[in-house]
């Protein structure tokens, strides 16, 4: 984990040494040298077969999961092979099947509650850890927190009843006429302000998101070290200057980790997404068009699938939001060891 | 063991003849909520030199280092009372902080990297101060590693992350990061308490070094060290200042029966 390259690094001064003042090195790096005695007493053994098995069985629930899933859905992908992701044709009445739309609708709307989400809830968790008055941090933290109770089947029907009305009369027809006419990125905003659609589900899931990341932000910013901070304000940094330079940085993994968290619960979201993204299988560039998500689309159609094919492909969706998930997981997580390796380069 | 050589050559041959006060604190009160934990310390700091305080812990040691560049007001419920004039000017008065700051450069018990490149740690209080081009801050950079005898080990990966180098480094690194600016005063909150001897040994003659460009005041729990590297030394206990004196006064014939106490060991 330590990157010790070959300097000229005099004398006993290793990383290593008693006096590192950062610990980098994390509990999971450390490996217990086994005696003689560690896999003896009953106790040692109870609690090694217990801590192990719970870990065991995770990774078993989560093959049999992909498993069972791509078996549900192996009938769908041998009918229509690789053009079951790359289709658009979602045909219940001729059989044809294709995941495309939901898995544009997904994606879609997870990258747009993000682009709302995380800068709103980093400038929340850092308002409560900087800015606000001490006596209110707690009652607005615990206030967040409760955010994040209320369940999903609210915000759908607030997203429907009150939000989606609210952008078909104020917001998208101004979409529309500002928006809707400059070039390249005119044709997200062209289209019938209905309120229902990705750009309003995409909000939505936003809000829904916001409490889960901000409360992970604000405990790690809470957690930096106090020298830290009195180191650059030793220097004369002001606040802005330190938070830019000293406190992001030294808390990026665990921001992007907390971003994770909250893109994980907005790509597997169902019922607020099903309430307002309308459902309708089509490609549409426009954000204001209604369109489909994976689990929106396996949460309304799973009761009407009356064909062993249909049923089929509802599986292999599931299994592709399985994937897909992974996927965009895998590739931040790639990205942050990216950021972390040229940490030095960037800044 | 204590090695009263360094200090007494360089007052013997005292440069400036009657040393003058930098940092002049008179009648200062410190309190955490209503625990007083500095009482009426008046204590003359002189320029140019370094001043170790010593005393046992909880003594209000690092709480006065604390009152000299004003950190402890990140805090709400510390506050201090009385005056502490650099140059004439009462800081605890109205200041403009970040100047005072950059006047006033500190370095603390840990190692304190930033989370960025040993350019950018160096660098970081550089730009808030001075509109330097790319080239003018490369020179200032380099010369603070110099000054903090760093130089030779991280000329080549400049644009690593600081979080690579060994703690010894990183403290080296902290006190170029602090030089820098080109302060007037450095304060050093026992700066070695965290590092293995050799490494001690190094920060140590870089102290000697910097002896004379800088007011150096420098909190320890090692009284070794205090005899070591510093010129003065003020002695205290529980929040008070029992004895001021030249070092090698203070450790050979302490006037005051506690600093006796303390540098014999039988307390603290």
């Amino acid at each position: 984990m330590i990157s010790e390259s070959g300097s000229p690094a005099p004398r006993n001064e290793r990383p290593g040494d008693n006096g590192r003042g950062g610990s980098y090195v994390s509990r999971s790096d450390i490996t217990e040298i086994p005696s003689a005695r560690s896999h003896s007493g009953l106790a040692e053994r109870l609690f090694h077969t217990v801590t192990g098995g719970a870990a065991w069985i995770v990774l078993i629930i989560l093959l049999a999961v992909a498993y069972s899933m791509a078996s549900g859905g192996a009938l769908a992908f041998k009918t229509f092979g690789f053009g079951f992701i790359t289709s658009t044709n979602w045909d219940v009445a001729n059989g044809q099947f294709g995941a495309l739309v939901a898995i544009y609708g997904t994606l879609v709307t997870s990258a747009i509650a993000l682009l709302i989400a995380v800068p709103v809830s980093i400038g929340i968790a850092l308002f409560l850890t900087e800015i606000a008055p001490v006596w209110s941090r707690q009652p607005i933290a615990i206030a967040i927190e409760l955010l994040a109770a209320v369940p999903s089947i609210i915000y759908g029907m607030w997203g429907l009843f009150m939000f989606a009305p609210f952008m078909a009369n104020n917001i998208e027809p101004w979409l529309n006429d500002h928006l809707g006419v400059l070039p390249l990125i005119g044709p997200l905003f062209t289209g019938p302000p209905i309120g229902i659609g990705m750009l309003t589900a995409g909000i939505v899931l936003g809000v829904m998101i916001i409490p889960f990341i901000a409360s992970v932000a604000r405990d790690v910013f809470n957690a930096v070290p106090p020298t830290l901070i009195e180191s650059a304000v030793a220097l004369g940094a002001t606040r802005w200057e330190r938070l830019w330079h000293v406190t992001l940085p030294y808390t990026r993994s665990a921001i992007v980790g907390a971003i994770f968290l909250g893109l994980g619960r907005a790509l597997g979201e169902t019922m607020a997404v099903t309430f307002v993204l309308g459902n309708a299988h089509d490609l549409s560039a426009s954000l204001l068009m209604p369109s489909n998500s994976i689990a929106a689309a396996i949460a309304n159609e799973f009761t009407e699938a009356d064909t062993e094919l249909y049923r089929s492909s509802l599986v292999a969706l599931a299994f592709l939001l399985f994937i897909v998930t992974f996927i965009v997981l895998s590739l931040a997580k790639l990205m942050l060891a990216r950021v972390e390796r040229n940490l030095g380069r960037t800044n | 063991m204590i090695n009263l050589a360094a200090p007494t050559d360089k007052k013997s041959g005292d440069v400036q003849g009657p040393q003058q006060t930098k940092v002049d604190i008179s009648g200062l009160n410190f309190f955490y909520g209503k625990n007083q934990a500095l009482h009426s310390v008046t204590l003359p700091i002189p320029a140019n030199a370094v001043t170790a305080i010593i005393g046992p812990s909880g003594c209000g040691k690092s709480t006065l280092l604390r009152t000299i560049n004003r950190i402890y007001e990140l805090y709400p419920d510390q506050r201090a009372e009385g005056e502490i004039s650099i140059d004439g000017q009462n800081i605890l008065g109205k200041v403009d902080l970040a100047n005072l700051r950059r006047r006033v450069g500190m370095v603390f018990q840990k190692p304190t990297p930033f989370a960025s490149s040993i350019r950018a740690n160096v660098g970081f209080a550089l730009s808030y101060y001075e509109k330097l081009a790319k080239w003018q801050l490369d020179e200032r950079i380099e010369d603070a590693l110099k000054q903090a005898a760093l130089w030779d080990e991280v000329k080549d990966k400049l644009d690593q992350s600081a979080l690579s180098l060994s703690g010894g480094q990183q403290q080296r690194l902290c006190i170029a990061r602090t030089i820098a600016v080109k302060p007037d005063v450095v304060l050093f909150d026992e700066p070695t308490s965290a590092l293995d001897p050799i490494s001690t040994a190094r920060i140590e003659e870089l102290i000697d070094e910097l002896r004379g460009r800088y007011t150096i005041v420098i909190v320890t729990h090692n009284m070794q060290q205090a005899a070591r590297v510093s010129d003065k030394t003020a002695f205290f206990h529980l929040g008070e200042l029992i004895e001021f004196d030249d070092t090698l006064h203070i450790f050979t014939n302490p006037s005051a029966p506690k600093t006796q106490d303390y540098i014999t060991g039988r307390y603290g």
